[in-house]
C-alpha cells in the first residue's frame, strides 16, 4: 500500500491570529499548562504590509532532525511522515529542541530539582507507540484522532481554514488555488516548508 | 576567594532566572529562534549541532574510550610501569585540605563520566529509567565538583604555571617512552600534570557552565545574549556542541590521569590518599623540586 505523505500549511495571508488551534489542541490533548504543541506567532507587528501571523508546531520534517539526533533512538517516523516518539524511552535531554527548526519540542518540568521531564510535541493527533486509543495513548500522547479517521484538531477547529493538514498533493493543490486566485503573488513555497520537506 | 564568589552569585542567577515567566524559547522569541536557523547571517548552529551528533560524536567518544586505553596498553606493555622502593623516606606533600578537595572532585568525576557514557551511547541502553537516572545523577554530581573546582584552582594554582621545565619535559614526553630511571626536570607537578591541571579546571567550569545552559535550558539572561549576540537557541546550541568537544578533551585526560597514578607509576596514588611522596619516586620524576626541597633541608 501507498502511503500519502502528511504535511502542515498555515496560510499567512488567512491566519487572523485568534488563536483557536493551540486553545483546541490543548484542550483535546488535555496539556498541562506551559506545554504549547501549537503556537501562533505574528510578526513585524504594526509595520504595515508586512505584519503576519502564523501558527507553528512539529511540521513532521522529512529527514526529521530530531530522530537524527536522539541519543536514545525514541523517535520513529511512520510511513505517512508522521514523526511520533516513545515518552518512556525520552530522557528528556533537550538535543531534540537544539536540533529542531521550527522550536516544537516541549519540556515540562517535573521532581523537587525541576529536571526535565519527557519531551512533548505535536503528534499531528496520531497518539504513540502504545495500543491505539488506549487510555495509556490518551494520557501521555493525547487524542489519536487519525486512527479514527478525523482531521488533526487544530486545522479542524480552524475558523479562515488558513491551517491546513492532509496528503501532500491535496495540500499544494489548495496552495495553488490559493495562490492563483491572489493573482500568483506571495512566495512559490509555503512558509517554512523548504526547511521541513526540502520543497519535495 | 573573589572569584569563587562571583561564580557562585552567577550560578545562582542562573537558577533563578531559570523559571522566568515570558519563555525565551516558545514564546515571542519563537519565531526568531526559527529565522535565525539556516538563514544568512545566522550562526547555522541548528544544521552544524544536527550533523555533529548525528554523524560524530558517539563515536569520538567510542574512539576516545577505546584508544587511549589501548595506547596505555600498549605502554604497559612494552615499557612498564615505573616501580619505586616506596620502603624509604617519604616526604608529605599533599596537606588534609587538598586532599579532601582532590576527593571530592574524584568522586564527582567518577560519577560524572560513567554517567555521561551511559547518556551518549543511551539508544544502547535502551532509554528509559536506566539512562534517565544516569541524566540525573550527571547533573546532581555536578554540584560537588561545582563547589571545589575553584578552592582546586587557587591551592594549586602557583605550582601549575608552566615554565622551562616543561618544554624538556614535552620533547621526552616526561621520559615515559624509556624504562631508564634518569632525573626529570620537573616542580612540584610535572608538564602533564600541569595540562591535566588546566583542562580540568577551565574545561571543568566550561562543561559546568555549558551544562548549566542545558539543564536550566528556558532562562533569561540579558547581560549574556548580548555578549554572544546569540538567539536563546543558538546559544544552546552553541553550549550542546562545547559540552561534547570539551568531554572529548576532559575523557582523554582523566583516563591518562587515572593510568599515570594507578598503573604507570606503581603507587603513586598513595601520594593523594595519605599525603605522603615516596623519595625516589620524587627525585627521579620532580627532580627540580626534589633539589628544591634537598636546598631547605627537607631531606
Amino acid at each position: 500500500m501507498d502511503y500519502a505523505r502528511m504535511k502542515f500549511y498555515c496560510d499567512e495571508s488567512r491566519c487572523i491570529e485568534c488563536d483557536g488551534c493551540s486553545v483546541a489542541c490543548a484542550e483535546a490533548h488535555e496539556l498541562p499548562v506551559g506545554i504549547s504543541r501549537r503556537k501562533v506567532v505574528t510578526i513585524n507587528e504594526g509595520i504595515p504590509g508586512k505584519e503576519m501571523s502564523t501558527s507553528i508546531a512539529c511540521m513532521h520534517c522529512t529527514d526529521a532532525p530530531c530522530e537524527q539526533v536522539c541519543p536514545v533512538d525514541c523517535f520513529y517516523i511512520r510511513e505517512d511522515g508522521i514523526v511520533l516518539h516513545d515518552k518512556e524511552k525520552c530522557i528528556g535531554c533537550g538535543y531534540c529542541l537544539y536540533a529542531c527548526p521550527f522550536g516544537a519540542p516541549q519540556f515540562p518540568r517535573d521532581g523537587a530539582f525541576g529536571a526535565k521531564g519527557a519531551m512533548d510535541k505535536c503528534t499531528m493527533c496520531a497518539g504513540g507507540p502504545l495500543e491505539t486509543n488506549s487510555e495509556k495513548e490518551r494520557h501521555l500522547y493525547g487524542q489519536n484522532r487519525i486512527a479514527e479517521g478525523k482531521v488533526p484538531v487544530c486545522a479542524a477547529m480552524c475558523s479562515t481554514k488558513a491551517l491546513l493538514v492532509g496528503d501532500a498533493e491535496s495540500v499544494s493543490n489548495v496552495y495553488r488555488a490559493r495562490v492563483m486566485a491572489r493573482g500568483g503573488k506571495g512566495s512559490n513555497s509555503p512558509y517554512g516548508w523548504d526547511k521541513a520537506y526540502k520543497n519535495q | 576567594m573573589k572569584k569563587s564568589i562571583i561564580l557562585f552569585i552567577a550560578l545562582l542567577g542562573l537558577a533563578s532566572v531559570a523559571y522566568a515567566a515570558d519563555s525565551q524559547i516558545w514564546g515571542e522569541m519563537r519565531i526568531q529562534n526559527i529565522l535565525g536557523y539556516g538563514q544568512e547571517e545566522s550562526w547555522k548552529l541548528g544544521p552544524l549541532f544536527t550533523m555533529l551528533q548525528h554523524k560524530y560524536f558517539a563515536w569520538i567518544f567510542l574512539g576516545v574510550l577505546i584508544g587511549v586505553p589501548a595506547a596505555f596498553f600498549i605502554h604497559y606493555k612494552i615499557i612498564g610501569p615505573k616501580v619505586f622502593p616506596h620502603s624509604e623516606k617519604k616526604y608529605y606533600a599533599f596537606s588534609l585540605y587538598n586532599r579532601i578537595i582532590h576527593q571530592v572532585a574524584a568522586v564527582s568525576f567518577l560519577v560524572i563520566i560513567p554517567t555521561g557514557f551511559i547518556i551518549v551511547f543511551g539508544d544502547f541502553f535502551g532509554g528509559g529509567t536506566f539512562v534517565r537516572m544516569a541524566k540525573n545523577l550527571h547533573g546532581i554530581f555536578t554540584i560537588p565538583f561545582t563547589i571545589v573546582v575553584i578552592p582546586m584552582a587557587l591551592m594549586w594554582l602557583k605550582e601549575a604555571l608552566f615554565n622551562m621545565d616543561d618544554v624538556k619535559w614535552f620533547m621526552i614526553l616526561g621520559g615515559y617512552l624509556s624504562k631508564e630511571k634518569k632525573p626529570i626536570l620537573a616542580g612540584k607537578f610535572n608538564a602533564g600534570q600541569k595540562m591535566w591541571y588546566w583542562v580540568a579546571i577551565l574545561g571543568g567550569i566550561t562543561m559546568i557552565l555549558s551544562g548549566a545552559m542545558m539543564y536550566f535550558l528556558d532562562f533569561k539572561m540579558e547581560m549574556l545574549h548580548n555578549l554572544a549576540g546569540m538567539s536563546q537557541i543558538d546559544l544552546l546550541r552553541a553550549a550542546a556542541i562545547l559540552h561534547n568537544v570539551m568531554g572529548f578533551i576532559v575523557l582523554a585526560l582523566f583516563i591518562t590521569h587515572v593510568y599515570m597514578s594507578m598503573f604507570a607509576i606503581k603507587g603513586a596514588v598513595h601520594s593523594i590518599i595519605t599525603g605522603y611522596i615516596e623519595e625516589e619516586e620524587l627525585k627521579i620524576l620532580h627532580s627540580t623540586w626534589y633539589k628544591k626541597l634537598k636546598d631547605q633541608g627537607k631531606f
